[in-house]
């Protein structure tokens, strides 16, 4: 099985007047865990349903380990788990009654990881389905996913209703299947939870792909932040070669610098710079700085408490 | 920052609407009252049709008295929707619109407030609007208005069709008739959007509660069936609010009394609803369910034990209606033809349709177009439900595993398909039980081949229902179940004012031989079979093809 896990070659899906998802270039590699970004309406469920076969493309193709999502469906999902974000079951099967449906269906169960998985995830399996919560309910499709130990997961918000504590459980559970190799799609609004999870990420705009790289690659590409506290009225940076977003709030300025950082130290030596802080973007600044106006929203300014020593990219 | 701060900081709160505080009574009453004038226009058109066809087609009193002759003898139309009443053009009316829209008007009022009511609140909708500016009992209170704005809709279309209908020379109904008229014709509704009400209150899902009011009706309607199709039990139609209403009889012998029982026990039912909706959780049954159980995996082995496990309670329901119901017919069919034997009437009657034999195996050749209809009603509903997995987004955890979508809707075909069939046997087995004791008893043989001869037109409702659900899945349900009301329709009031071939080709009844009074028509039966199955494949082909879609 050389082929990746997932690659789609100029995937497009239209409803009516909407481009769900246009043009769509994707290849993840088989061990990877990649998560998939994009505010709602993006059209990242639209993609995910895309590689199931549960809608059919407009135009390009899709495949799943080499295999066509739309006329290998059945071969390709012999490969995969997935975990939507709403939880649709049974409402009068038991926890453990769907488990052992869903198992007999994918056709593979790791009996002794699925025990593992109720006890981790704190699931009564002995409850019927339309008593548990959603976060319950959340937690059956996660094990049955998990317990199959797929080559792939295709996980949609797959945390949607979990508790901090279960939170923790889940990123477990993906770093496990990491370690054993398997392949992790994560689609995610919890940046933190990409963040700590995935070796690369993508990130998609009103169906079309804008990013996708690691999370280095990313903020080398994009603007460093940098904080300054002058002694007195800050100077005009804005006419600085690489230098944007000029905020001024009193003596506070924040600014960001795309490029060289070289102009601007230059241009701060001498104006009774006290505080000065540069730090690299977080995963929730480049998703924002990939929706234009959006990104306009201001991130509220942090308080540098100690002064810091200008630092440089890593 | 500051511009963000100050646009996030409420200045003039704007009111949303006049009366925040009745928010579920305008909810409720928007859709009741577009289902209710619908249906209403529906009830209108029927009635106006049917009255210009018998006026012309049987313009002259003896005619009239000719036809009236047949049907009074006719056993298995006094069964199915009661006893002719005169010769007279109010007469006919009386007889035929409450015996049929009365009865349809109490199917839609249980199905309309077990969808508004428990479908509303199992959708978990009803839970948002509990959070605004009511309580429990108090949106129960404002349901029942909406409702009834639904039902002010069914009735005031009704009554302009009965007062337009009877302003015609012809037919010459007073104002005062057609208003008493259409209260009639919808006081089947109003009882079973009362006993609907409290249905949702007892049971956890909207199926349930639909299935808990369908057995009472089906109950009510046994009795008032019995009553009519024996004159030795007509004492029972005062067991049946049905049999009330019937005895209310409009336009010839007006005696609205006989409507303040079902007024009471309308009044017994919208309290205990209302007093049940105060007092349970929200969400939550009266009647309350296991929510621990150890595990039964026996079925759960793939789609198709699911889908096993799944209609198990529902379809055991369904055959254990038919059972009975087919145990009624065959225990009454000698004693329910006693009044007949001779009449020269009756058998040219029956002949035309097709039937011969003895009388009771016409009387039976007659009413298992009831058991046609009730394992038609099977068919919709198993379609109306397979649709359900794929808009609820159930059937999404089973394909996107390795099961492709043809195999799952092959398997849930099948096994409707055997639900049906089952349901033919189970009622000739049934129906020759209840005969078995009488005189002129017919044939085991007889009898097993009328029930597998009703079964044709429900494969071919579910094929059909397969075609839609492929093509247009979102209008499957309204499609099948109207197609049925059609169809039913059709078969009942087609001949009797001599509607065109074209007409009458278009109900699924239609092709159906009154057996055990004629032999079964196999090659036709077979045809019906085999259009079911080519609509069935066609539908499956579609599915593999489409999105799945959500509701």
């Amino acid at each position: 099985m050389d082929a990746p896990a997932i690659r789609t070659e100029g995937l497009s899906k239209r409803y009516g007047p909407l481009d769900a998802v246009c043009d769509l270039n994707l290849e993840v590699a088989q061990g990877e865990v990649v998560g998939f970004l994009g505010p709602n309406g993006a059209g990242k469920t639209t993609t995910i349903r895309l590689l199931l076969g549960l809608a059919q493309p407009t135009a390009g193709r899709a495949e799943i380990f080499g295999l066509d999502c739309r006329h290998r469906t059945v071969q390709a999902h012999r490969h995969v788990a997935y975990v939507p974000g709403e939880a649709n079951l049974w409402p009068s099967l038991t926890g453990a009654e769907t488990l052992h449906l869903l198992g007999r269906v994918q056709g593979r169960v790791d009996p002794a990881y699925r025990q593992a998985l109720i006890e981790r995830f704190d699931l009564d399996p002995s409850k019927k389905v339309r008593v548990y919560s959603k976060g319950n309910r959340q937690k059956v499709l996660l094990i049955a996913a998990l317990m199959t130990r797929p080559d792939l997961l295709l996980l949609d918000e797959p945390t949607s209703g979990l508790d901090p504590l279960m939170e923790q459980a889940f990123r477990h559970s993906v770093l496990e299947a990491r370690a054993a190799g398997q392949t992790v799609f994560l689609s995610s609004h919890i940046l933190s939870e990409v963040e700590a999870l995935c070796d690369r990420v993508a990130i998609l705009r009103e169906g079309r792909l804008v990013e996708i790289g690691t999370l280095g690659q990313m903020r080398h590409l994009s603007a460093l932040t940098v904080e300054a506290l002058f002694e007195a009225a800050p100077p005009d940076l804005a006419a600085v070669q690489g230098v944007t977003r000029v905020v001024v709030d009193g003596r506070r300025v924040r600014l960001q610098v795309q490029g060289s950082i070289e102009p601007l130290l230059t241009a701060l030596a001498g104006t009774g710079i006290r505080e000065l802080l540069s730090r690299e973007p977080s995963l929730e600044e480049l998703f924002l700085a990939h929706y234009g106006s959006r990104s306009a929203v201001p991130v509220p300014a942090q308080h540098v408490a100690a002064p810091a020593l200008p630092a440089g990219r890593p | 920052m500051t511009d963000l701060l100050t646009a996030a900081t409420p200045r003039e709160l704007i009111p949303a609407g006049r009366h925040p505080g009745r928010v579920v009574a305008g909810r409720i009453a928007r859709k009741a009252a577009r289902s209710g004038a619908l249906w209403g226009l529906i009830f209108a058109i029927f009635v106006f049709i049917q009255m210009r066809a018998y006026t012309s087609d049987y313009p002259t009193q003896a005619s009239r008295d000719q036809l009236q002759r047949a049907f009074a003898t006719n056993m298995g139309l006094n069964a199915l929707i009661g006893p002719v009443h005169d010769d007279t053009v109010t007469g006919f009316a009386a007889w035929r619109f409450l015996g049929i829209l009365g009865v349809l008007g109490a199917v839609w009022g249980l199905l309309l407030s077990t969808r508004l009511l428990r479908g509303e609140e199992e959708a978990g909708r009803h839970e948002l609007l509990l959070a605004g500016q009511t309580t429990r009992r108090g949106a129960f209170g404002q349901s029942v208005a909406g409702l009834g704005a639904g039902l002010g809709a069914l009735f005031a279309v009704t009554a302009i069709g009965t007062v337009l209908t009877g302003r015609s020379a012809a037919v010459g109904f007073t104002l005062g008739q057609s208003l008493y008229f259409a209260l009639t014709l919808v006081a089947g509704a109003t009882l079973f959007l009362a006993i609907g009400a409290l249905a949702s209150q007892l049971a956890g899902t909207r199926r349930q509660a639909a299935a808990m009011a369908g057995v009472v009706f089906g109950v009510f309607f046994a009795l008032r069936m019995a009553a009519d199709a024996n004159s030795g039990l007509h004492w029972m139609v005062w067991l049946s609010p049905l049999g009330w209403i019937e005895q209310s009889r409009p336009l010839t012998d007006p005696d609205p009394l006989v409507l303040l029982p079902v007024l009471a026990l309308i009044i017994v039912a919208g309290t205990v609803a209302a007093y049940l909706a105060g007092t349970r959780d929200a969400d939550a049954a009266t009647l309350a369910a296991r929510d621990c159980a150890p595990p039964h995996l026996t079925l759960l082995n793939g789609p198709t034990g699911l889908a096993l496990r799944l209609i198990r309670p529902v379809a055991a329901g369904w055959l254990c209606a038919i059972t009975a119901f087919a145990v009624l017919l065959g225990s009454i069919a000698e004693s329910s033809t006693q009044d007949s034997s001779g009449s020269v009437s009756v058998t040219q009657d029956l002949g035309r349709l097709g039937a011969h034999g003895s009388l009771v195996q016409e009387y039976l050749g007659l009413t298992f177009i009831l058991i046609a209809l009730l394992i038609a009603l099977v068919a919709a509903g198993q379609i109306t439900a397979i649709r359900a997995e794929e808009g609820d987004g159930r059937l999404e955890n089973l394909v996107v595993r390795p099961l492709s979508r043809t195999s799952w809707f092959a398997g849930r075909l099948a096994l409707a398909a055997l639900v049906l069939l089952a349901a033919g046997l189970l009622a000739g087995l049934a129906a020759w039980a209840g005969a078995a004791g009488w005189h002129n008893a017919v044939g085991l043989g007889s009898l097993m081949a009328a029930g597998l001869n009703v079964v044709p037109p429900a494969m071919f409702l579910l094929g059909l229902g397969a075609l839609g659900l492929g093509a247009w899945p979102r209008c499957t349900s309204a499609a099948v179940y109207g197609y049925l009301a059609w169809s039913f329709l059709i078969e009942l009031t087609g001949a009797v004012v001599h509607a065109d071939h074209w007409l009458m080709d278009t109900s699924i009844f239609f092709h159906m031989v009154p057996s055990p009074a004629a032999n079964p028509d196999w090659a036709g039966a077979a045809m019906m079979a085999g259009l079911a199955l080519a609509a069935a494949l066609a539908g499956g082909a579609l599915l593999h093809r489409r999105d799945l879609l959500r509701a």
